[in-house]
């Protein structure tokens, strides 16, 4: 009886508990449907919408938003950003994996200090970060002149106003999304297993791409993938690094929705960079979900 | 497969290996990785000491340094404009600060408790966040915000700092909720608190110094955030980051190194004070922002 008694109490305090849970997640959730979900649906509205002659948005349906990306002036910046994106993902996984690898192999106890020292700045404010970086790049600044100094470059060298500006101002904004999971996956791996790979006679280029590369890969897609999804939206580096030669598909849309008042296509090419992004989410999650049932076997 | 990895990862298997490890390299130091971190870390650091340095400068130039002043940091403060959006700039951290440690806090107990299929499309709904570039979510709020015919303000702004920060606070905590053992609230409940109570007496006060954590680290990133203020802001004091955008377009004023060394001051203390917090309270509860989970 009390036994009877007892299992009755706990199953109704179960489904008082789930019930009292569910009121808990609401709450947060219908914010962000209303005001996420619903607004990215909006976008994907207005993207085939139209303008009345004052230029505020109109419902309907009118696909010269979508028609307007075809023109190459928008394919040519498309293309851009993309080559930019992936360009900078390139250039902070070969910034990232040296310096990770260091940090996690013979780092010592200075390990977490040398990891806080990369993490902390990335925590300041990017636009002044970056701002900092464009004065450094600058025709007079440090880096031409230690250039300079060394030969390297000549008095027509510049840096900002081109790709290689813009680029570097995309590494330097988010070479930290590199870092931290490539140092996570470094830490994992059992240095044992570079030491077989040596007592297996592989040189230490071998072992590298033989053993400790593949034992990371993981890391590093992740590390890819989280700095593709910002470098392809990214205007500021566009901005403050690049000349008018050298805009990305986020300073396109800002234009649409500041200057240009073309809020349709403003919207269509948000859909466009939301759909690039989305594609790469999805290849990424089939890979791991891949690698993962990989490692299960 | 647990027991063949165990001997691998526990602690004693590591030193054996390191020593090994050290006799056989003795000779090579990897000397090219040190130098490769070593310029990392000065390039690293060059813009953000260029940043420090001038905004002490006294002269304009950005290139010479003419001697040790203050100038710059007394426009700032004489400077009215800049010291509204710095106002606007700390409501809007606080009121985003507030509204989404709440909601988050709330979300990550009942996404890590709630094992429904609700449960599971809200986990789905609070990753959108975090996959959708800043310029999206910017943009779609705008649009939601023109859409409903509300003006642009420094209230907009809020709400839509509110939405990017729920998720950034829960996804802090739920690792931390799901470390927690339910049987302490089941214990709670059978001396004779109701559900209500043995969350409010029992899982909060065990969650509090990573709520606390968390919300001085949404504090500095809705302090810092550029891309979706300057999407939703109205014309009123435009947030801090704002502000100095729309300065350094418009050619370099000296005064941004000054408010920008602040700025950076700023965020080292708080993240500072952030991975603190929970040493206050002993190490239990800790928040990992640097395992980079």
């Amino acid at each position: 009886m009390a036994l009877l008694r007892f299992s009755s109490r706990t199953r109704r305090r179960g489904a008082d508990g789930s019930r009292m849970w569910t009121w808990f997640m609401l709450p947060g959730t219908l914010w962000m449907t209303g005001f996420l979900i619903a607004s990215l649906v909006l976008v994907a509205v207005l993207a085939v919408g139209t303008t009345d002659d004052l230029g505020n948005p109109r419902f309907g349906f009118d696909l010269s938003g979508v028609r307007a990306l075809a023109d190459p002036a928008y394919t040519e910046v498309l293309a851009r950003s993309f080559g930019y994106a992936l360009l900078t993902c390139a250039i902070c996984l070969l910034v990232a994996y040296p310096v990770a690898y260091t940090i996690a192999l013979y780092g010592g106890r200075y390990k977490h200090a040398l990891i806080a020292a990369i993490v902390v700045p990335f925590f300041a404010n990017y636009l002044v970060r970056m701002y900092g970086w464009s004065v450094v790049l600058s025709d007079d600044g440090p880096v031409l002149r230690a250039l300079r100094a060394a030969g390297l470059a000549d008095g027509s060298t510049k840096i900002l106003n081109t790709g290689a500006g813009v680029v570097a101002g995309l590494v330097y904004g988010f070479v930290v999304f590199m870092i931290i999971p490539l140092y996570a996956a470094l830490e994992r791996l059992d240095v044992s297993l570079i030491e077989a790979g040596r007592d297996l006679y592989g040189g230490p280029v071998r072992t590298f791409f033989f053993v400790t590369l593949p034992a990371t890969r993981q890391g590093a897609t992740a590390g890819l993938v989280l700095v593709f999804l910002p470098a392809m939206g990214d205007f500021v580096s566009a901005q403050l690094m690049g000349g008018p030669d050298q805009i990305m598909i986020g300073n396109l849309i800002q234009d649409k929705f500041f200057q240009g008042q073309n809020w349709p296509l403003g919207s269509a090419l948000t859909m466009l960079l939301m759909l690039v992004l989305l594609i790469g989410m999805f290849g990424y999650l089939r890979r791991t979900r891949k690698d993962e049932a990989e490692a299960r076997r | 497969m647990t027991l063949l990895r165990l001997p691998s990862a526990t602690a004693p298997a590591r030193p054996a290996a390191r020593s090994r490890s050290r006799r056989g390299r003795a000779d090579r130091k990897p000397r090219v990785l040190i130098a490769v971190t070593a310029m990392f870390f000065a390039l690293l650091y060059l813009p953000i000491a260029v940043v420090a340095l001038f905004s002490f400068n006294s002269k304009k130039s950005l290139t010479v340094f003419g001697g040790f002043s203050l100038r710059w940091y007394r426009a700032f403060v004489h400077d009215d404009v800049m010291i509204a959006s710095l106002g606007t700039s700390l409501r809007i951290s606080l009121v985003a600060m507030a509204g989404s440690v709440v909601l988050g806090v709330a979300l990550a107990l009942g996404l890590v408790r709630c094992r429904t299929r609700l449960g599971s499309l809200a986990g789905l709904i609070m990753l959108v966040p975090l996959i959708t570039p800043e310029i999206v979510t910017g943009v779609a709020s705008m649009l939601l915000f023109k859409g409903l015919g509300v003006a642009l303000s420094t209230g907009t702004v809020m709400l839509a700092e509110i939405t990017f920060s729920i998720s950034y606070v829960t996804v802090i905590l739920r690792s931390r909720v799901a470390a927690l053992n339910p049987e302490v609230e089941e214990a709670a409940m059978d001396l004779g608190a109701t559900r209500w109570q043995a969350v409010r007496l029992v899982t909060l006060p065990a969650l509090l110094p990573a709520v606390l954590a968390s919300a001085v680290l949404i504090f500095a990133l809705v302090f810092d955030d550029f891309v979706l203020a300057y999407f939703t802001t109205g014309v009123d004091p435009q947030p801090l980051p704002v502000r100095i955008y729309s300065a350094i377009r418009f050619g370099v004023q000296p005064t941004i190194n000054a408010v920008g060394t602040l700025m950076l001051a700023g965020s080292v203390a708080l993240i500072a004070l952030a991975l603190f917090i929970p040493r206050l309270f002993g190490r239990r509860g800790g928040l990992d922002i640097l395992s980079g989970e």
